[in-house]
């Protein structure tokens, strides 16, 4: 009988792919549509790629039409740079908005159903922080998929991926990356359904593995998004970059946090309090309730802070109104049906006729595995590690900064996955594979999951998860401040430490979600972790990273944090500078690219 | 907030001793909570080895899919409230669908489900050329509604479970409509391709039209009404193409 914390099978590959999601079916299929006979392997930890997190995307994915006659790409850039706060790579801004419109092009001619015009052209919709002539005012700019544009693009790439007839290795974890003198060389895979451990040999890895939203309690992240790709960066050594920089979107649905789009206010709805005031007027005089995410977010953790809120009896949680009820059934049955059927769904309202709660939920992690302009994954020092690449929710360029623009996420990732898969190919002549595995690959993932089983105590995985979420929530939420910060780092080590003495009630390893969870919870610690010694550290306000007790954004912190795992609950800091291409081109506006102030 | 005492009889299976058996558990949850949540407070409260799937939880991905007292729901979108109300108990059975084989417990081979799906190439086999002063395809809104509602499909297989006809024989209500997206979709040109499937004995005729899909669809898309146009053949392209 053969071990069962050994490798039971070995494979090859030309690519791996962690991650199914539209980052990383966009990567493999740019690389089949260059080179059809390159072998690749996708590994996704949900039951198909269409359960991806992608999928749940609603408003839309922006991108300036070379035919409008009033928006321009300049302006995109600048938006960008701006809702960053400043802390947007240039050179990644750039490169990535001058190719959105071809994205929307390919994603239509490969079947994607946008939303057409009388003329049957693509529509086009406006979002928080897209504006034109640098803020002059606000930018039809996104293209969209009724609301479900994350599902359309989704829908249509695995779609693409079936005809190309990608082979898919669903509800498997990517355990550990392998390496051979400080190349990537393949992985450690385990197969949840069948309890089984892989070795992948590959030339290229691709780590697409999505966001970390369950760090939070209130959430509108799905069950899956663990984080597993920053956990195992960072269980080799390597860097998380601006893990401090967490988007919380301004209308999760209250109770479950589930995402009330900014497609809402986009079509014209209006935030108000208990009093019915439309309260944006005050925070953000010229944008009111389009003004990007981070600012409306405080506005409505202000207001309930400050007694304005509305408490939900169901839940016990305070929230604000997003008031729906002037919008046109066609805008509330056509535009917005998906979200409009959510709030009778879970809260048993109807937006036609009733004000629907809402409140800050977690939403987008801007910070991730620190990469080049073409997704090469760095090391500490800033140096490239061959045959390693991140792209998506996962990956840190930065083109986001420290606060991400609506409508830009999916623009990433598609542009994102279609660069690196075009740089997969070019380095893939050069790269080698180690089809048989080294004597230490496996031996680090073999003794976590056989500890995971035999561990005595009696904690239970759940609870302890919850307990983190909870932490995380209340000290390293919208809000921050140096005590809470230092008081969550401490209970976060006192978690891990609690960890080791989890009971495992089934012991198996097939379809064990237990031990799936138990993974996931040393992946959330470790970026519970990193994500908050860096808020700590980070001693000003910036983008969505905003501490009380120092409000004002401070050029001394114009850096990215580089943060990595030294030893056991220690996390270590270094910088990486901000790119200023555009700034320093001194081209035409190249002014509005220096570090100006961020009023809306 | 209100709370509710109610009894989950949840059927489990362990692929360790091949063994399925029901298993009962008591809870005390809040009324607006959702069944998966319920399954949550099991895993926390008194039973972490139970095995359940989801993703999403706002029912947009089709993962959490079960039978709760025989109908196909997902568990995400069932609240405690509305399932007492809806089956007049505070009892529940909760099964796994029986559409693909069990892996444990509630969770199902999904994957062995979804290859019907990919039979039916739910994908642009052939997109139509673009004229010479287009960068994409012209569509008008009204051609479009004919089929939106089908594109709405997430794949959680409520159809397929309640769909009359056996899932060996046949590539499900909605590996049909997927194919009939397409056929109804002006951009595409295998439309050959497309009949050859949907009218073989794998496809459209095995449909009872009992309408069961229509009925059970999380998504409240008339699956049978896709179904009867593809029975039909009006899948009214040329019409739809010519207008506006």
């Amino acid at each position: 009988m053969p071990r069962k914390f050994a490798f039971q099978d070995r494979i090859s590959c030309d690519v791996l792919v962690a991650g199914a999601g539209g980052a990383g079916l966009r990567c493999v299929a740019e690389i089949l549509e260059h080179k059809p006979e390159t072998n690749i392997l996708v590994v996704t930890k949900v039951s198909h790629p269409q359960k991806s997190h992608t999928g749940t995307a609603q408003g839309g994915l922006a991108a300036v039409d070379p035919n409008d006659p009033v928006d321009s790409p300049l302006y995109h850039m600048f938006d960008t740079w701006k809702g960053s706060d400043c802390t947007a790579d240039q050179n990644v801004v750039k490169q990535i908005v001058a190719s959105a419109w071809d994205e929307i092009l390919w994603l239509e001619r490969r079947g994607m159903f946008y939303t057409r015009n009388e003329e049957g052209k693509l529509a086009k919709r406006t979002f928080g922080g897209h504006t034109i002539r640098f803020g002059e005012s606000s930018a039809f700019r996104a293209v969209f998929e009724s609301d479900r544009t994350g599902k359309g693009i989704l829908d249509t790439m695995w779609g693409e991926a079936v005809k190309q007839g990608v082979k898919f290795y669903n509800q498997h974890l990517l355990a550990e990356l392998v390496f051979d003198k400080g190349i990537c060389t393949g992985a450690v895979l385990f197969n949840q359904k069948e309890g089984r451990f892989l070795y992948v040999g590959a030339k290229a890895t691709v780590l697409s593995t999505g966001g970390s939203g369950q760090v939070f309690r209130v959430t509108t992240n799905c069950r899956h998004n663990t984080g597993d790709g920053l956990g195992v960066v960072l269980q080799h050594g390597l860097p998380v970059m601006d893990p401090e920089a967490v988007q919380f979107h301004p209308t999760g649905i209250v109770g479950p946090g589930i995402l009330a789009s900014e497609a809402l206010r986009g079509e014209g709805g209006i935030l108000r309090n208990k009093d019915l005031e439309p309260y944006m007027e005050r925070y953000a005089p010229k944008m009111k309730d389009l003004a990007p995410r981070d600012v409306v977010s405080r506005a409505n953790e202000i207001e309930i802070r400050e007694g304005r809120g509305i408490l939900n009896p169901d839940h016990n949680i305070e929230h604000v109104w997003i008031d729906l009820r002037h919008l046109s059934d066609y805008v509330h049955d056509v535009k917005l049906r998906e979200i409009s059927t959510f709030f009778k769904k879970f809260v048993n309202i109807d937006p036609k006729t009733q004000l629907a709660p809402v409140r800050p939920s977690n939403h987008y992690h801007m910070g991730g595995i620190p990469t080049t302009l073409h997704g090469e994954v760095q090391d500490w020092a800033l140096n490239t590690i061959p045959g390693l690449y991140a792209i998506g929710e996962c990956a840190c360029a930065s083109f986001h900064g420290f606060n991400r623009l609506a409508t830009n996420s999916i623009l990433e990732l598609i542009t994102m996955g279609r660069i690196v898969g075009n740089k997969v190919l070019e380095n893939l002549k050069e790269a080698t594979r180690a089809s048989e595995p080294s004597a230490e690959a496996g031996e680090h993932t073999f003794t976590k999951f056989s500890s995971y089983l035999s561990a005595k105590g009696s904690h239970n995985v759940d609870k302890l998860k919850s307990d983190m979420r909870n932490i995380m929530s209340d000290k390293v939420g919208v809000f921050r401040n140096e005590k809470d910060l230092s008081s969550a780092l401490d209970t976060l080590q006192e978690l891990q430490e609690a960890a080791r003495t989890i009971h495992m009630e089934c012991t198996s390893l097939i379809y064990n979600q237990e031990l799936v969870q138990r993974w996931e919870l040393d992946n959330l610690l470790s970026v519970s972790l990193v994500i908050t010694k860096s808020a700590l550290e980070r001693r000003e306000s910036r983008g969505a990273h905003t501490r009380e007790d120092y409000p004002e954004r401070d050029d001394a912190f114009n850096y990215h944090t580089l943060a990595r795992i030294s030893a056991p609950g220690a996390v270590e800091l270094s910088k990486r500078s901000i790119n200023m291409d555009i700034y320093e081109s001194g081209g035409e506006y190249a002014e509005k690219f220096g570090f100006i102030a961020r009023k809306y | 907030m209100g709370l509710v005492d109610i009894t989950l009889n949840i059927r489990r299976y362990d692929p360790d001793n091949d063994r399925t058996w029901w298993q009962e558990y008591a809870v005390t949850v809040g009324e607006i909570m959702r069944f998966v949540d319920v399954l949550r407070t099991i895993n926390t409260e008194l039973d972490s080895s139970l095995a359940w799937n989801s993703s999403c939880e706002h029912g947009q991905c089709g993962t959490c899919s079960v039978l709760v007292n025989k109908s196909p729901v997902l568990g995400c979108e069932l609240l405690v409230q509305r399932a007492i109300e809806r089956f007049e108990t505070t009892h529940f059975h909760v099964e796994p669908l029986s559409i693909a084989p069990v892996i444990r417990d509630l969770v199902i081979d999904i994957e062995q489900a979804y290859s019907r799906v990919h039979e039916a190439k739910p994908y642009l086999i052939k997109p139509a050329p673009l004229r010479e002063d287009e960068s994409y395809s012209t569509l008008f809104p009204r051609s479009q509604e004919a089929f939106f509602d089908a594109t709405r499909c997430i794949n959680c297989f409520c159809c397929a479970q309640a769909c009359l006809s056996s899932h060996h024989s046949f590539i499900g209500p909605n590996g049909s409509m997927a194919s009939v997206v397409r056929l109804m979709d002006p951009r595409e040109t295998a439309r050959d391709e497309r009949l050859k499937l949907l009218y073989s004995d794998r496809g459209l005729y095995r449909c009872h039209t009992s309408r069961a899909c229509s009925h059970v669809c999380p998504k409240e898309i008339d699956v049978a009404h896709f179904l009867a146009l593809g029975k039909q053949g009006r899948f009214d392209q040329d019409k739809n193409s010519k207008k506006g």
